[in-house]
């Protein structure tokens, strides 16, 4: 291995807004060099990556691409350099054919801007034989499955002819096989001495081609030592942390409700949404906090969106206390009793212009009612109450939601539902970008709620949290429901490993 | 091929199918329709309007639109007047500098959408009321009202006015009387030739296709996007410049109101032609097809001595049809194009 | 049929009278006005005509509005019971290109006659040139084009100025102030009413100073705003000019406002109905009226005779002008205007 990294990022920092995605980040890939980046779900990772290859300028810090500066949040200079990615969301023009997709941006041309139709073809055949792919470079790319575009992406990545190559969940969609023979393929590029950065969550994939490990956590990078010289167990440790690890054992101790008081308030039967997920079957009980955790794209959201009547589902039955539902929308689902807390707090869930009192009284105007007018009255003593027992800072009901903090967005959300007294309650990502004091105030609001007698539902891809939060656990995988543990007989690493994936 | 290949889109067959349908019912139906005054009418009348039609294909093809571009064309025409009633400049000057000025025009479009990233609706609209303001402020009529009365002679711009009697030159017009071309068709073809082959052949049109697909794909692909949607509106804006000139030199002056409403109609000539107008399918052919096709029917309609307000809904249902089929195929297409994870386990 | 025959020369003559006969009556300063004898069906057209030809007219107006649908009755009174004409009333929709391309149609239809209202005088020139090649006459109403052409039917624009200008003056006794509330500048029609008024000014009344002269577009609304800013800096203001009424009934309403009704003597232009009530209230001083439906009457006696090809469009070698003839209604003589006049 040369001396010199191939990509380096030095004392990178990003901030969005109130978030920090990553604080003082320091990584290097050297020629040659196959390294794997690792961290749950919000811990930085593809924010570092993006901000290697110019995807996204940091707030703070430098790159440098072989030794020189480079600039930053300019994919067109990275890629001139030899910087290379493929991003964990498809980047390709699905209405383009896949010949034109590998060269994106870059066909050779003649003379006047004329594509060289030939000689891209040419050389387009060349890079499958070479990598032994089997592409129709006619094909359009919107209408392949999702393996093969993943195969169009690092196709592309490939035709660049890059001198670092940085892989964002690589395998999400492959078979075996095809982890295989995408594995081959970075070994031949480490014996050419091309730098490569390989994101996982799947420990096989790492231990078998990775070199080297980055271990990441909250926007930090926490260690990083030689594959050789570390063991799974160790990762998962860091990974989640010391004191987190401590607490799941401690959490596992504590008293967990698997099916709460045996009520079942939600039955799924087989619930099918064709090319989203498929079979799903599980059961909801009152009193007790479900948690489906799995990678980003494995379909939850799209799932827990027909239970609430936002998308229908195509096959398998949904019971809701007993009775069967066929929701047409939401406002089927809020009749039955259930409430929605959406992911994207900002573009679903929350009037960011209108005041607390206003966004708490949302879901239930009705209740306000006198007559035709609404009583202002009767809608700010709710909002005080709701305020006092959620704790939201500032105490103050007619402060426009927009200006406070996520923590607090996110309890006016949970809160607007809670007012409702819902029987089942569906969180999808309830804590995501919220500081830690604030996840913790809201995980008691939940506990409190199960007390209760609510059945709650929770999405969640921190595992920190459905270790925390969860009764029962489920794990979701490519639009699968793979698994259903207790909580309280169950271990960490066990969730990781099928989070991971066991594929085929 | 790609999806985007003009020859082998089951949208652009359907277009062709449905003007040659809507030609030969008028052709048997409306008296005078099937006649060579008839057709050198909708030729003269609507070349210009294919031009624009073409350049609407640009903003509509990278996700955007350009309400501007009926604006546009009054002030290029306006400009054109002052410069040569009020400064005399000669013709071949005043051709290049129109062409120039739309171009500019479009740039700042361009530059309002990308670089103060104002959504392509709002920015036109805005500009849009700039320019007929602007138009008015540098009106010669208004400046000299003598001028309202006053004919532009310049040869080079009278020029473009011309009709070319191919029906004796190729010895036809003894068999049947052909209608003369008009140079605005045979400009119109030109222009066609070349928007189609910078579409369909070299790199630039590639990267127009792909910033329509996918903006940010583009990006990351190392496209500059930003210069590529600049681009896209300085082209709007050049069409807009050479549709002034015809119809400067069709009328022999130009008025403050010029091209007022085109935009809209650039917009139905290209809809109905197979643009979608969510970016990224479509090519000139067929919003140029699409105005020769309104023309068609409302030229056929006037023969046939309909009314001109059913001669309005008429043709919005048309445009409704459009859309409607454009919507359908974009569902059927979405329901092809998303990844299919549950089948890959 | 050459132009020797008979009845050819009479249609000729009664055509020269027509003209004549308007011309003499512009002349006649706050003449009374004068119904002429239009034997429509009498003039023997029916017996020119073979059996089963048809022959179409059409009016190509600018856009929807009062007057030009007042000329398309007028026009219509005389052309319908002449069986063998089809008449339509075709819309430019303020769009020049659509008023050309429909000149166009009309002539590859075999238009016997084009009534037009150009939006642009010179937009529309080489259209009425094609029309003339094609032995199609063109009959414009109220705005000219630069192309010579058959006829043209105006309000009389300039003479009608001239008289409202004499009036005016006799109404503020000779002396004073006067404001004009105009028309946007690049129309003809304001060149000509204006003109008139300033040179009837200047004939008859050249103590009387036009201190402004302001653009209202047209609009009632701005002629308030702007006669507001010119008292504001003319407070003894003896007049105003209002170039179309709507703009003079704006004046009116800031009389009324400010309590200078009778003090203020107020012209408008056109005699529409609002402006008749108002002048019958004491409110508008007086108005030039033309009687549209007249007008829309005798542009269509014009097209007759020229349908017949009995006078080719291509024998007018020059612009024959047919000036309507007007009154200038004020209180005393608005009476005479019968409600099926009004417009």
């Amino acid at each position: 291995m040369a001396g010199m990294p191939i990509i380096r990022g030095v004392g990178l920092t990003k901030i969005y807004g109130n978030l920090v995605a990553l604080t003082d980040a320091n990584f290097a890939v050297m020629p040659g060099e196959v390294r794997a980046l690792i961290g749950s779900n919000g811990a930085g990772k593809s924010t570092l990556v993006k901000i290697l290859t110019g995807a996204v300028a940091p707030t703070l810090g430098t790159v440098e691409i072989a030794g020189e500066a480079a600039p930053l949040g300019n994919p067109r200079e990275t890629i001139r350099r030899g910087v290379a990615c493929i991003y964990q969301h498809s980047n390709l023009a699905p209405a383009m054919s896949v010949l034109d997709n590998i060269f994106l941006g870059r066909q050779p041309t003649r003379w006047l801007g004329l594509i060289d139709r030939r000689r891209q073809r040419r050389e387009a055949v060349a890079l499958l034989d070479r990598h032994g792919i089997d592409l129709d470079l006619d094909a359009t790319v919107g209408s392949l499955p999702a393996v093969k575009q993943k195969e169009v992406e690092i196709m592309k990545a490939l035709a660049l002819d890059a001198r670092a190559i940085l892989m964002d969940e690589p395998t999400g969609w492959l078979a075996a096989s095809e982890v295989a023979k995408l594995h081959a393929t970075i070994r031949m590029l480490r014996a050419r001495g091309v730098g490569i950065v390989y994101i996982s969550h799947v420990l096989n994939e790492i231990f078998s081609v990775c070199d080297t490990i980055t271990i990441m956590r909250d926007g930090k990078i926490i260690a990083e030592s030689a594959v050789a010289d570390i063991d799974r167990p160790r990762v998962v440790h860091l990974m989640v942390g010391e004191k987190l690890a401590r607490e799941s054992a401690q959490a596992s101790h504590q008293k967990r409700h698997p099916r709460g008081t045996g009520e079942a308030r939600l039955r799924a039967h087989n619930l099918t949404k064709r090319g989203v997920f498929k079979d799903v079957s599980f059961d909801l009980y009152a009193g007790e906090i479900f948690c489906i955790t799995g990678l980003i794209g494995s379909k939850r959201t799209e799932l827990v969106r027909t239970l609430f009547g936002s998308d229908r589902f195509d096959g398998g039955t949904l019971e809701v206390e007993g009775q069967p539902a066929t929701f047409r929308s939401p406002v089927g689902a809020i009749a039955r009793g259930i409430g929605f807390v959406p992911e994207d707090r900002h573009r679903e869930g929350l009037m960011l212009n209108m005041s607390v009192t206003e966004n708490l009284a949302m879901a239930m105007l009705g209740r306000f009612r006198r007559g035709f007018l609404l009583s202002r009255g009767r809608m700010v003593d709710a909002g005080r109450r709701a305020i006092s027992i959620l704790s939201i800072q500032p105490p103050d009901g007619k402060r426009p939601v927009a200006l406070l903090s996520g923590g607090n967005q996110q309890k006016v959300l949970v809160g607007k539902w809670l007012n409702r007294a819902p029987r089942i309650l569906i969180l999808d990502e309830p804590t995501v970008g919220i500081d830690v004091g604030a996840k913790a105030e809201i995980y008691a609001i939940l506990r409190r709620e199960r007390e209760l007698g609510a059945a709650m539902l929770v999405v969640s891809s921190d595992l920190e949290e459905v270790m925390t939060l969860a009764d029962r656990i489920g794990v979701m995988v490519a639009g699968r429901l793979a698994a259903i543990h207790d909580a309280d007989t169950t271990q960490m690493d066990e969730i990781v490993r099928e989070i991971g994936g066991v594929a085929a | 091929m790609a999806q985007n290949a003009v020859i082998f889109r089951p949208a652009t067959i359907a277009l062709i199918l449905f003007f040659v349908a809507t030609v030969a019912f008028f052709c048997v139906s409306a008296p005078r329709f099937a006649t060579a005054a008839n057709m050198e009418n909708l030729l003269s009348g609507y070349s210009f309007v294919a031009i624009l039609a073409m350049g609407q294909a640009f903003p509509i093809l990278v996700r955007g639109i350009d309400l501007s571009i009926g604006a546009v064309v009054g002030f290029v025409g306006m400009v054109v007047f002052d410069l040569t009633l009020i400064f005399h400049v000669p013709g071949y000057m005043i051709l290049p500098l129109a062409l120039l000025v739309g171009t500019l025009a479009g740039v700042v479009n361009g530059a309002l959408i990308v670089f103060l990233k104002l959504q392509p609706f709002i920015a036109t609209l805005a500009t849009l009321a700039a320019y007929r303001g602007l138009t008015y402020s540098i009106s010669g009529r208004q400046l000299r009202p003598d001028l309202t009365t006053t004919a532009i002679t310049d040869p080079w711009i009278v020029g473009i006015e011309t009709y070319f009697d191919i029906g004796s030159w190729l010895g036809i017009s003894k068999l049947l009387p052909m209608p003369w071309l008009p140079l605005s068709f045979v400009i119109m073809l030109a222009l066609f030739a070349v928007l189609q082959t910078l579409v369909m052949t070299t790199r630039f049109g590639r990267d127009l296709y792909t910033v329509g697909g996918n903006y940010e794909a583009a990006r990351l692909a190392g496209i500059n996007a930003a210069r590529v949607i600049i681009c896209a509106y300085a082209i709007a804006g050049f069409c807009a410049a050479v549709t002034a000139l015809i119809m400067v030199a069709r009328f022999t002056t130009s008025t403050e109101a010029l091209g007022t409403g085109m935009e809209l109609t650039a917009i139905a000539a290209a809809v109905i032609g197979g643009m979608s107008l969510a970016g990224g399918i479509g090519s000139p052919f067929g919003p140029a097809v699409g105005a020769f096709l309104l023309g068609a029917v409302l030229l056929g309609l006037t023969l046939l001595g309909v009314g001109q307000f059913v001669q309005q809904i008429i043709t919005g249902a048309i445009l409704l049809a459009a859309v409607g089929y454009d919507r359908m195929l974009v569902l059927r297409r979405q329901r092809r194009l998303t990844a299919n994870p549950a089948d890959a386990v | 049929m050459t132009v020797d025959d008979n009845p050819a020369n009479d249609r000729r003559k009664f055509l020269k009278t027509v003209m004549l006969g308007s011309a003499a009556l512009t002349g006649a300063a706050g003449g009374m006005f004068q119904s002429l004898e239009l034997a429509g069906g009498k003039l023997g057209i029916a017996e020119a005509w073979a059996e089963g030809t048809r022959f179409k007219m059409a009016f190509i107006q600018w856009q929807p509005h009062t007057v030009p649908a007042a000329w398309s009755k007028g026009i219509e009174e005389v052309l319908k019971p002449q069986q063998a004409i089809d008449y339509e009333l075709l819309d430019g929709q303020n769009k020049v290109e659509v008023q050309v391309s429909l000149m166009e149609t009309l002539v590859n239809q075999g238009a016997s006659v084009i009534f037009l209202q150009p939006i642009d005088s010179v937009a529309l020139a080489p259209s009425i040139a094609k029309a003339k090649r094609a032995g199609v006459p063109v009959i414009t109403l109220n705005i000219d084009a630069t192309e010579p052409h058959a006829a043209h039917v105006e309000m009389n624009h300039y003479y009608g100025a001239m008289d409202i200008a004499k009036a005016m003056g006799a109404a503020m006794g000779g002396k004073g102030k006067v404001a004009i509330l105009n028309a946007p500048p690049g129309i003809i029609i304001r060149d000509q009413r204006t003109n008139g008024f300033l040179d009837g000014l200047k004939q008859h009344h050249p103590d009387i100073r036009v201190v402004a002269d302001q653009v209202a577009d047209w609009d009632r609304k701005k002629a308030q705003d702007v006669l507001n800013t010119i008292l504001a800096a003319n407070p003894d203001l003896g007049g105003v000019y209002g170039v179309n009424d709507s703009m003079a009934l704006g004046a009116v309403d800031v009389a009324k406002e400010k309590g200078l009704v009778g003090k203020v003597t107020i012209f408008g232009n056109d005699g529409e109905v609002a402006a008749l009530e108002s002048i019958e209230a004491g409110e508008l001083t007086g108005t030039q009226y033309t009687d549209v439906y007249q007008q829309g009457r005798l542009a269509a006696a014009a097209a007759t005779v020229l349908a017949t090809g009995g006078v080719p469009a291509t024998a007018f070698a020059q612009q024959s002008h047919l000036l309507m003839p007007y009154l200038i209604a004020t209180k005393e003589n608005v009476g005479s205007i019968q409600p099926s006049q009004r417009w």
